[in-house]
C-alpha cells in the first residue's frame, strides 16, 4: 500500500521515515549486550527489520518486522540458578531475566527457549500462549506441531504453495514421505524442518570472535568509582590466570567488558608481545586502561575474555648471573617494558632494528615488532663493515638541494639547504649506489629489461663550519636538450 | 633519604640578608660549575660541593663511566660519567656563529656515550624520540654500530614529549635496561627531576639529546655541547678525516672545577681504533684549517 492510499484511508495517521542502519546499530547494540548471557550470540539473518529498505520484507514488515537475535546458551544456564530437575531452572530463569531487562529498557520482546535454533525462532514468533516459549527439552517435535508452517523460516512462493496444499501447519508436514517433497520443493522444507527438530545441524556464527576463556562478575549493586571496577579487574583477572595455569596457556590480548545498567557495554583490550599469565604484570597493564573506561550511570556486570591464547608453559628457568641469556629471551623484564610502552604509543612505535640485506641505504634498516627476534650477534657490524661511511641520521626522505659546482662530475662547492649556503670544503665520493633491479618499483611495474637502473651518487662533504652532510646526485651529469643539467641534488642523511 | 634542592648552590640565610639587592643574581643552576659572579666565599661554596658530592656518590652508588678521555675524565666526579644520573648533550652552534643545521656530532657523541654504557652493562639500550621539526630523520642503524650493537637497541618514537619522558622513566625502572636515551625539544624541571630520581633509584645512566640548545635545566649531572669542528684532511687531499667535535662541558655537578669557565676541547672520532682522542689545538686548529682553506681556493680558481 503506497502512503498516499494510506493516509486517505486514515487521514491522521502518523508516519516516520524507516532508518534502517539505525536500526541495524541498534540490533547490533542489544546484541553486544546480549553477551552477558553468552559469548554466542548472533543477528539472526531472517529478521524482517534487517532486510533491504524498500524491499517486500521491509513493506509488509514480514511478522511484525521484527528482528531477531539468537543465543546459544549451552552451558551458561547455570550461572543464573539450579534446582532439583537439572539445568531447567537456570533456563528458566536466565529467559526470565533476558525478557525483565530487555522490557525494562522498553523494548517489546519475545523470547523462546529450545533445543535448536529453528524450534525456538519459531515459538518465539508463533507461540500463542506464554506457557509454550519455553520448550522443554527433547519436547520440540510436540510443541512446533500446531504452529503454522511460517515457522519454517521458509520463502514466500513455497509458503503459498503449503497453503495451497493444505499444509497449514507444521505437523501437517510430519507424515508426508520426505523424497516426493524434496522432489517438488527442494531441500530447503526439509532442511528447515530437519534443522528446527533436531535432526540437523545448524551453525550460528557468531558476533564476535567466541573467547576461549572469560570470567564474569556481577553486582548486587551497580558500582562506578574507579577504584571498585579496578579491584573487580584484578579479582576477574585472578580467576582466569587460575584456567590459563590449569590449561597451560598465556593471554596475548584480553578484552574487559564493563555492562552498564543504561543498557550500554563498554570495552577496552590490552596485548601482550608474548604469552603471559602473570597476575601483577597483566594487571599493570589494564591499570593503564581502565582510566579510558567509563562507568556511565553504573556497572552491574563486568567479563573478562581472552580472545587470544597461546600455548604457554610458564616462565623459563633463568641461570643465575646469566645476564646475556636473560636477555636473549626477554625475561630481564624488557618485553613487558615493551607491552606497556606499546599499550600507550601504539606497537608500531615500539620496535627493534634488523638489518636487511639491501644497497640501499633506506632499506638496509627495518623495524620489527619487539616479538620478533632480535639480530644476532654481530650482524649489525658485518653490515657495517660493508658499507662506506654512514651519516648518524638518515632522512626519512631526501631533500632537494640546489648546488653549484665547477666541474659538473665533482662534489659541488655550495650547496643551499633551507635557506642557508654552505660552502663545502671538503668532500669524499662519489659512492655509486645503484636501484635494485630485481626488485619491483613501488607502483608494482617491474623495470623493463635491457635497461640500466637509476643510479644516485653518493658524496659526503663538509661545510667551512665543520658541518658534515651526505648529499647524492640522482643520476649521472647529463644535459638536456635545453641546455640544462637533468641531474638533481639531494641531501640524504647528517654525519657525525 | 636527604634530597638537594637547588637552593643548595645559594648562600645561607645570614649572607642572604646582607646581599638581599644582589640575590636576585645569585648563582643560577646552570651557571658553570666554578661561576663566580656571587659574592659567597670560595670555601664556603667548597664546602656545599663536598656536601653535595658526598650525597650524589652515596646515591649513585659509586659508579661511573669514564669516557676514554683522561683529560676529561679528570674533571668529573669519581673520574667518568656517574650512572644513576641524568645527562644531556646538546647540538651546539657551529664556529661561524650560526645555528647548527643539524646534530649529526651530538647524535655520534651521544651514541659514543651509549656505547661506553653498553659495554659496562649487558642490557637492552633505550631510545626514545619524538620526530621533530618537518623532517623526520631517525638515527641510522649502520652507523651507529660504531659505538654498540643496534641489536640491543630498542627504539620508541612518541608524539608527546610528555610521553617521551614517560617512556625514558619506565625504561629507567625495568632492570633489563643498560641505558636510556630520550631525543626531545626540551625538558621541563619537573620532567628532569623526575628522570634524575628515577635513574638514581635504578642506577640507569639516562641521556637527553638535544637537536637545539634549549633553556638550560638544572637537574643533569653534566651538560655537554656538541659541534662538529672542520676535519683534517690527507695533506694535499680535500678529503674528510676523522670526524671532529667541539666538545663543551657546560655544566659539571659534583665535579672537580676546570680552570677555564666552560671547559672545552677538540677531540677527534677514530672510526678504525674506535676511540675519543683529543686533539691538539695549537698544531691543527683554526689557523690549520684556514690554511687548507685558502688552498682548496687557490685549487678552485685556478
Amino acid at each position: 500500500m503506497r502512503l498516499a492510499d494510506a493516509r486517505a484511508l486514515v487521514p491522521d495517521l502518523v508516519t516516520t521515515s524507516g532508518e534502517p542502519q539505525a536500526d541495524q546499530r541498534l540490533i547490533g547494540t542489544i546484541a553486544d549486550w546480549c553477551d552477558r548471557y553468552t559469548p554466542w550470540v548472533a543477528i539472526d539473518p531472517l529478521g524482517g527489520a534487517l532486510a533491504e529498505e524498500g524491499t517486500e520484507a521491509c513493506s509488509t514488515g514480514g511478522f511484525g518486522g521484527d528482528a531477531g537475535l539468537l543465543l546459544d546458551v549451552t552451558g551458561c544456564t547455570h550461572l543464573f540458578g539450579q534446582g532439583e530437575t537439572g539445568d531447567e531452572a537456570g533456563e528458566r530463569a536466565l529467559l526470565a531475566d533476558l525478557v525483565g531487562r530487555l522490557s525494562r529498557h522498553d523494548f517489546a520482546c519475545r523470547a523462546a527457549m529450545a533445543d535448536t535454533a529453528g524450534a525456538a525462532w519459531a515459538l518465539a514468533r508463533y507461540a500463542e500462549r506464554q506457557a509454550d516459549l519455553f520448550c522443554p527439552r527433547h519436547g520440540q517435535r510436540d510443541a512446533l506441531a500446531s504452529l503454522p508452517v511460517e515457522g519454517l523460516r521458509l520463502e514466500a512462493p513455497i509458503l503459498e504453495t503449503f497453503v495451497k496444499l493444505g499444509l497449514r501447519r507444521i505437523g501437517d508436514l510430519y507424515p508426508l514421505p520426505r523424497a516426493p517433497l524434496a522432489r517438488r520443493f527442494g531441500d530447503l522444507p526439509l532442511t528447515r524442518l530437519d534443522q528446527a527438530l533436531g535432526a540437523r545441524d545448524e551453525v550460528l556464527e557468531p558476533r564476535r570472535a567466541v573467547p576461549a576463556f572469560r570470567t564474569r562478575l556481577g553486582f548486587v549493586e551497580p558500582i562506578g568509582r574507579p577504584e571498585d571496577i579496578a579491584a573487580a579487574t584484578s579479582r576477574l583477572l585472578a580467576a582466569l590466570c587460575r584456567q590459563f595455569e590449569q590449561a597451560g596457556v598465556g593471554a596475548r590480548k584480553l578484552e574487559i567488558a564493563l555492562y552498564r545498567v543504561d543498557g550500554s557495554v563498554d570495552r577496552t583490550a590490552i596485548g601482550t608481545s608474548r604469552p603471559n599469565r602473570d597476575n601483577p604484570k597483566l594487571m599493570k597493564l589494564f591499570e593503564e586502561k581502565l582510566s579510558e573506561l567509563d562507568p556511565g550511570f553504573g556497572v552491574e556486570l563486568m567479563i573478562l575474555a581472552a580472545p587470544e591464547v597461546e600455548a604457554w608453559s610458564g616462565a623459563q628457568d633463568v641461570l643465575p648471573e646469566a645476564g646475556a641469556l636473560a636477555f636473549s629471551l626477554g625475561e630481564d623484564g624488557t618485553i613487558d617494558l615493551a607491552d606497556r610502552l606499546a599499550l600507550r604509543l601504539g606497537a608500531e612505535n615500539v620496535v627493534r632494528l634488523l638489518p636487511r640485506d639491501s644497497h640501499l641505504p633506506e632499506r638496509v634498516q627495518v623495524a620489527v615488532a619487539v616479538s620478533s627476534r632480535p639480530a644476532t650477534d654481530g650482524a649489525w657490524q658485518r653490515l657495517a663493515n660493508l658499507k662506506g661511511a654512514r651519516p648518524t641520521r638518515l632522512l626519512q626522505r631526501p631533500e632537494p638541494v640546489e648546488v653549484t659546482a665547477f666541474v659538473p662530475d665533482d662534489p659541488p662547492s655550495v650547496f643551499h639547504w633551507r635557506r642557508h649556503a654552505h660552502r663545502i670544503v671538503r668532500a669524499d665520493g662519489p659512492e655509486r649506489i645503484a636501484d635494485e633491479w630485481w626488485r619491483p618499483r613501488p607502483d608494482g611495474s617491474r623495470p623493463p629489461a635491457g635497461t640500466l637502473p637509476p643510479v644516485r651518487d653518493y658524496y659526503r662533504v663538509e661545510d667551512d663550519d665543520g658541518g658534515r652532510f651526505w648529499l647524492f646526485r640522482d643520476g649521472p651529469y647529463k644535459l638536456a636538450a635545453n641546455g640544462q643539467p637533468t641531474a638533481r641534488w639531494f641531501l640524504h642523511g647528517f654525519c657525525a | 633519604m636527604p634530597v638537594i634542592s637547588p637552593s643548595a648552590f645559594a648562600p645561607p640565610p645570614i649572607t642572604r640578608a646582607i646581599t638581599r639587592g644582589a640575590t636576585r643574581a645569585a648563582p643560577a643552576n646552570d651557571a658553570p660549575a666554578n661561576d663566580a659572579t656571587a659574592p659567597v666565599s670560595t670555601s664556603l661554596r667548597e664546602k656545599v660541593r663536598r656536601l653535595e658530592r658526598a650525597h650524589s656518590i652515596q646515591r649513585a652508588g659509586k659508579a661511573a663511566v669514564p669516557l676514554g678521555l683522561p683529560a676529561i675524565d679528570a674533571l668529573l666526579p669519581e673520574g667518568g660519567l656517574l650512572t644513576g644520573a641524568l645527562h644531556e648533550v646538546e647540538a651546539g652552534p657551529s664556529p661561524s656563529g650560526r645555528v647548527a643545521a643539524h646534530d649529526g656530532a651530538a647524535l655520534g657523541f651521544a651514541a659514543h656515550l651509549m656505547g661506553r654504557f653498553a659495554a659496562r652493562t649487558p642490557g637492552t639500550l633505550l631510545w626514545c624520540r619524538r620526530p621533530s621539526g618537518v623532517f623526520d630523520a631517525p638515527p641510522y642503524a649502520p652507523s651507529l654500530a660504531a659505538w654498540f650493537d643496534p641489536a640491543r637497541l630498542l627504539v620508541v618514537t612518541a608524539r608527546r614529549d610528555e610521553d617521551v619522558f614517560w617512556a625514558m622513566e619506565e625504561g629507567l625502572r625495568c632492570p633489563g635496561i643498560a641505558a636510556v636515551l630520550g631525543e626531545t625539544r626540551a625538558a621541563d624541571a619537573t620532567s628532569g627531576r623526575r628522570l634524575s630520581l628515577a635513574a638514581e633509584k635504578s642506577g640507569v645512566p639516562a641521556l637527553l639529546l638535544r637537536p637545539q640548545p634549549a633553556p638550560p635545566q638544572s637537574v643533569c649531572v653534566t651538560r655537554w655541547r656538541i659541534a662538529s669542528a672542520p676535519s683534517r684532511s690527507t695533506p694535499g687531499l680535500h678529503d674528510i678525516g676523522a670526524a671532529r667535535w667541539r666538545l663543551d662541558l657546560r655544566r659539571n655537578r659534583f665535579g672537580v672545577p676546570s680552570a677555564a669557565d666552560i671547559p672545552s676541547w677538540l677531540v677527534e672520532w677514530n672510526d678504525e681504533t674506535r676511540c675519543l682522542a683529543m686533539v691538539s689545538e695549537t698544531l691543527h686548529g683554526s689557523s690549520g684549517a684556514l690554511f687548507e682553506e685558502r688552498l682548496f681556493e687557490e685549487r678552485m680558481v685556478g
